[in-house]
């Protein structure tokens, strides 16, 4: 079974298409990388999911249920856009209203053990006014996880936290995939923190599914490069060109690409005169794998 | 706490769903200091106006006071659907137009915080916030008619009116007005639910339809024409009217039927307006 599977699913404002017959499927208990730019249609979908819109077309479905079925939304936890939070209520009252929202039976101390998650235990009589906006992020997160959700919608949740924050934010996310086999669905543009815990990642272009791939996957796609320096950069790349299909300059370095056998490169190169002074084996990484994709569909 | 990994999924009851709804409403409604100004605006309003009128003109002459008894502060000695002076509209039935403002700014929060994402995600049934809003913004107006009525009595003593009256009337008259509050709860929500994006509008709409002022205006053509004015009735305004100081049984009787049916009419509608459009 899959926590979401969505099928030709459209979404329209004023004639221009926000999501096109997108396809997506997220497997329970996965951590869902959805990725795309600005206006790709991310946070579109996550709202018809969360049924806050209603789509011009196609199928959405949660744990195999229509996404409209109350027993199935009742566990759907979201965090989109903001928290959505009262700014003169306190965080304790914003919270506690979400409780009796979900009708939950002993809500004090729910309160207290998602505020423990997002490590706040101590800033439930603020108001929420007065929270920097790495607190709100994570009120709304803490808003998220009250109740027993069987499902996590997060747009952008790492906005705007530092670098202490992210990781608790990663902490936090790995802990209710593994222990509590809720499933989490979250956009971000920092492709790096994803990269970190997704199990699985979706590319948005244009309101479409452009690819779907498990965290797996995407490390069998990414591609493999040599990165070195030499006394003679130009000369050495010049050398390079002629026996390699794929060399690039980035920066200080050169890129060889789909090779990862540094001492025949080393070899190869001394031979021909250029000494190397520093060379390493890499792999692109989420975010240079996403850009290369981003400007491959550019071109098409 | 213990989670459990299994994948239950319950359907709530539509009662269960309701109740969670009220809940969260209620909860708002008590913590929220707008219901309190509210309250106490609708305390000091008749308090004000009955000042108001026995305050002396120009030339230091007392004004004749526009009420001869108490009871006229709470409600019109007779259906009076033409107004000729203050005294005619000056009654509880001014406590609409400031629920219909409370009701807009309380429902207002809901989207401009944003807070209405965390109900319509949890909550797939649109009926569920048509209703419990209706039920608790009904409340909220039922209890600001209450505080009308304390302020109301107090200030009418204070300047010595008469308390001569039909009590049965009486009581007929303010239970009659609050049932119009579910009413008139439901028509302010329905107007929250098509200006959801639009605060200011939400609140000139809710203040404009709570004046009457278009029951007023088709009821002086109707009396032009010399034809029977008892069909406003079936308005909300009309109803409210009727709610007078000569009421008996058969005028609460209406007052319930109209309070009901517009409410199933506007609950109705606004559920159909949230299920067929973006909520948020």
């Amino acid at each position: 079974m899959n926590a979401i599977e969505i099928r030709n699913l459209s979404k329209s404002f004023r004639g221009m298409y926000a999501v096109d017959n997108l396809n997506m499927t997220v497997p329970v208990g996965s951590i869902y990388g959805f990725i795309g730019e600005n206006g790709s249609g991310k946070s579109t979908t996550e709202k018809l999911i969360c049924g806050h819109l209603v789509p011009d077309g196609g199928e959405i479905k949660l744990f195999g249920r229509d996404y409209t079925d109350a027993g199935v939304r009742v566990r759907v936890g979201a965090l989109i856009e903001n928290a959505g939070c009262f700014p003169h209520s306190s965080v304790y009252q914003n919270l506690r209203m979400q409780t009796i929202n979900l009708g939950l039976k002993n809500p004090d101390e729910e309160i207290r053990r998602v505020l423990e998650i997002v490590r706040m235990q101590d800033s439930a009589n603020i108001k929420f006014k007065s929270c920097s906006l790495g607190m709100k992020q994570r009120i709304g997160i803490a808003m998220a996880l009250l109740g027993d959700p069987a499902l996590l919608i997060l747009d952008e949740p790492i906005n705007g936290l530092d670098t202490d924050g992210m990781r608790i934010m990663r902490e936090i996310l790995v802990d209710i995939t593994k222990n509590y086999g809720c499933t989490v669905l979250i956009s971000s543009h920092i492709l790096g923190e994803l990269e970190k815990i997704a199990t699985h990642y979706g590319i948005i272009r244009q309101g479409k599914m452009i690819m779907e791939l498990s965290a797996e996957e995407m490390d069998r796609r990414a591609q493999v490069f040599v990165s070195l320096k030499t006394d003679d950069m130009k000369g050495a790349w010049a050398i390079l060109s002629k026996k390699f299909a794929d060399v690039r300059e980035e920066g200080e370095y050169i890129r060889v690409y789909d090779v990862d056998d540094t001492a025949y490169i080393v070899d190869y190169l001394m031979k021909s005169g250029h000494v190397v002074s520093e060379i390493k084996k890499n792999k692109i990484g989420l975010e240079e794998y996403y850009i290369e994709l981003m400007s491959r569909k550019g071109e098409e | 706490m213990t989670k459990s990994k299994e994948l239950k999924f319950e359907s709530p009851s539509f009662a269960e769903r309701l109740k969670s709804m009220l809940g969260v409403d209620f909860y708002r409604l008590f913590h929220t200091p707008v219901f309190y100004i509210f309250l106490a605006i609708s305390a000091i309003i008749p308090a004000m106006v009955s000042a108001m009128t026995m305050m002396p003109d120009q030339n230091g002459n007392t004004m004749e006071p526009l009420y001869s008894n108490v009871w006229q502060i709470i409600a019109a000695t007779e259906p009076l659907y033409v107004i000729n002076t203050i005294a005619d509209y000056a009654n509880m039935n001014m406590v609409f137009i400031f629920g219909g403002i409370m009701v807009s700014i309380f429902i207002g929060h809901d989207y401009k915080s944003g807070y209405v994402k965390q109900l319509f995600t949890t909550h797939a049934k649109k009926q569920d916030y048509m209703m419990s809003k209706s039920l608790v913004c009904a409340f909220a107006i039922v209890c600001m008619c209450a505080s009308y009525f304390i302020g109301g009595t107090f200030a009418g003593l204070l300047v010595g009116y008469s308390l001569e009256v039909n009590v049965g009337s009486l009581i007929i008259a303010i239970v009659g007005k609050m049932v119009m509050s579910l009413g008139w709860a439901s028509l302010y929500t329905f107007l929250n639910v098509i200006f959801r994006r639009y605060f200011g509008i939400s609140i000139a709409s809710s203040f404009f339809f709570g004046t009457g002022i278009l029951i007023i205006g088709a009821a002086a053509i109707v009396e032009g024409l010399s034809l029977p004015t008892g069909f406003l009735n079936v308005f909300l305004y009309g109803s409210s009217v009727n709610a007078c100081l000569v009421s008996n049984i058969e005028t609460l009787v209406i007052c319930i039927l109209v309070s009901v049916l517009w409410t199933v009419f506007y609950n109705a509608l606004g559920t159909h307006i949230l299920s067929k459009s973006d909520v948020y």
